[in-house]
């Protein structure tokens, strides 16, 4: 459901985005419609209570058109591609050509909001107001192709809605970044010996699931139980002679994983990667 | 070495992450800083560090990515990675110069670079106009089908000439900030409703343009045909060139993105698309100035001042700087 978006900076590294996903967008924009809501009903009460109707009324006209024209392009020119509710659910928007995100191309996906909601919303309840005295075909007509534009974010395979089309803009999440301990970083008192051939038969999709189970083994999220059947399964296959793996399954197991990886890395610098025990190595 | 044998067996990707976590935590505490309160509130040294960190830390990253085998390293670098972009190039120089950029030269080039467009509404509205002169010199009753009675306010042909000639000289009864932010809003409204609809093929935007110029064309006979023609344009002109012109302005955004959509050219329905929107969009943030101009003078000047020979100089004067910000702004700093 939740593809990742890859973009290349401008130094040439692809970086990868999860990209926020319908209903969080959806989410983030009904707050904003909220807060512009409540900025509306502040602007009204301050402005027309201090300076009364004369001076109030005007300043309030304006202050609503600011609001509902260039609440989002402002916010997300000034908070680096962010709105309050945009904020709140830690997503933003991002330049799809990955240089830095353009007034243009904020002003260009804000400005299209208005086609893809208002318009909308005045062609069903009041159409001559958009198309003046036109002939009932043609109302139609335009009625349905505004109605595309404003389902697109269901229709298309990213869910992007028109805006984010013609600004070349996409919205991604804000990744948490959280650096858990290397299970292969550990000096082990007694680190058991393994041959060359001992640690040929697995590729690297079994070595990500066994540091999957020892990490969850640290936050007792597994049995010891489990870490026994893997650790004599592994024993029996690559032929390993001793009781370690019966007596100590987690301390084989993390001795196990660190000599694996280091032999499958060092494989890698010579350009050989096995991606799993299916996989009989290959040039990658 | 002590632990050689110990390290002998460690892979090496141990090794690589031991040595360059340092850097990689410095750089996680001013990213986490500058996402929550911005790069500013960085200090200088910080900032200095900052590009430093996130390219060794990209590095990492490209290495990491060839040569570590532990996903758990490899997806927070991914994520370090990110979210130092989203804190570096998220964000916007100086709004101050960003606006000034925006509006003394992305807006006039984008104008010129639309200049087929703009020359196409023109054409549009004064079809629309001069349609309307000539079906009100035959039969001066279809002035009902070209203005909206709201809009006229009993200017209509059944008025008598100095019930005309009244509203041209009636000083400002009331409110004239109100009407001024009214008309702003309003105009704006318009202009914005032109680009937009832009989508629908152009189709629409072409058609606000032609009924504008309809309603223009039926008020100038109007008043011609009582010989008010001079007053009318003196009115008319000091606030009708901003505010003419960013309804042709905002109509030639909207064919654009039209036009980009039935004919991409050389490029990609996406790709034209996307071209088309951001020049169109600032040339539509250009006008949103340009209805606020247009608003003060509509709003209070025209109310206030009340002598044909000023509204003609100030109708000069607005003419100067229109064209001279949409012909020569941004033309001294290299093409784009």
């Amino acid at each position: 459901m939740n593809e990742s978006l890859e973009i290349v900076g401008p130094e040439g590294v692809p970086l990868r985005f999860p990209a926020a996903s319908l209903p969080e967008r959806a989410s983030a924009f009904f707050f904003d419609l909220f807060v512009i809501g409540c900025g509306i009903g502040a602007l009204v009460l301050l402005l027309i209570g201090a300076a009364g109707f004369g001076v109030g009324f005007p300043l309030v006209l304006i202050g609503f058109f600011v609001l509902r024209h260039f609440y989002f392009a402002l916010f997300e020119l000034l908070w680096r591609g962010a709105t309050p509710g945009k904020r709140l659910l830690r997503i933003r928007v991002i330049s799809r050509d990955g240089l830095g995100l353009r007034p243009e191309a904020v002003f260009a996906r804000n400005l299209v909001r208005d086609v893809e909601l208002f318009v909308p919303l005045v062609v069903l309840s009041a159409p001559e107001q958009v198309m003046g005295p036109a002939p009932g075909w043609l109302r139609l007509l335009m009625g349905l192709w505004v109605l595309v534009m404003a389902f697109m974010p269901v229709l298309t395979r990213e869910g992007t809605r028109v805006g984010d089309l013609v600004g070349g803009t996409r919205v991604v999440r804000v990744p948490a970044a959280d650096l858990v301990a290397d299970a292969a970083d550990r000096s082990s008192t007694a680190p058991a010996a393994f041959t060359e051939a001992q640690l040929a038969h697995y590729g690297e999709k079994e070595l990500e699931t066994l540091a999957d189970l020892l990490r969850r083994f640290e936050e007792r999220r597994a049995e010891l139980s489990d870490l026994y059947v893997v650790s004599t399964t592994i024993a029996r296959k690559i032929g390993y002679a001793g009781d370690q793996p019966a007596q100590d399954p987690p301390r084989f197991l993390r001795s196990f994983y660190q000599h694996q990886r280091a032999a499958l890395e060092r494989q890698l610098l010579f350009g050989t990667r096995k991606a799993s025990k299916l996989d009989g190595a290959r040039r990658g | 070495m002590s632990d050689a044998g110990a390290r002998g067996a460690a892979p090496r990707s141990v090794a690589f992450r031991r040595e360059r976590e340092a850097l990689w935590f410095e750089l996680d505490a001013l990213v986490d800083k500058a996402l929550r309160r911005g790069l500013g509130s960085l200090d200088a040294e910080a900032l200095h560090r900052l590009p430093v960190l996130y390219r060794s830390t990209l590095a990492s990253l490209s290495v990491a990515r060839r040569t570590a085998l532990d996903q758990a390293l490899v997806r927070y670098l991914e994520a370090l990675c990110a979210r130092a972009y989203l804190a570096i190039y998220g964000s916007q120089r100086s709004v101050r110069g960003a606006v000034r950029e925006a509006l003394l030269v992305t807006f006039p080039r984008m104008v010129r670079a639309l200049r087929v467009e703009v020359a196409l509404s023109v054409a549009i509205t004064t079809a629309g106009a001069v349609i309307a002169w000539m079906l009100m010199d035959v039969e001066p009753g279809w002035y009902d089908a070209f203005v909206d009675p709201g809009l006229a306010s009993g200017r209509d042909p059944h008025a008598t000439t100095e019930a005309l000639r009244e509203p041209l000289y009636g000083g400002g009864e009331g409110a004239l900030a109100t009407f001024a932010s009214f008309l702003f809003v309003h105009n704006a409204g318009i202009g914005i409703m032109c680009f937009a609809l832009g989508f629908a093929a152009g189709i629409p935007t072409a058609l606000l343009l032609f009924t504008n110029g309809l309603m223009l064309g039926a008020f100038l006979q109007l008043y011609a045909s009582r010989g008010l023609l001079f007053e009318l344009v003196g009115w008319l002109l000091p606030h009708g060139i901003p505010e003419i012109g960013a309804v042709v302005l905002c109509g030639a955004a909207g064919l654009h993105v039209g036009r980009a959509l039935i004919d991409p050219g050389r490029h990609t329905h996406a790709d034209a698309l996307l071209r088309a929107g951001r020049r169109a969009s600032m040339v539509v943030v250009g006008c949103v100035v340009l209805f606020a101009i247009a608003g003060v003078v509509e709003g209070v000047f025209r109310q206030v001042v009340t002598d044909d020979g000023l509204r003609y100089a100030l109708a000069l004067f607005n003419g100067l700087w229109f064209f001279g910000w949409l012909l020569l702004g941004g033309r001294r700093r290299g093409a784009t």
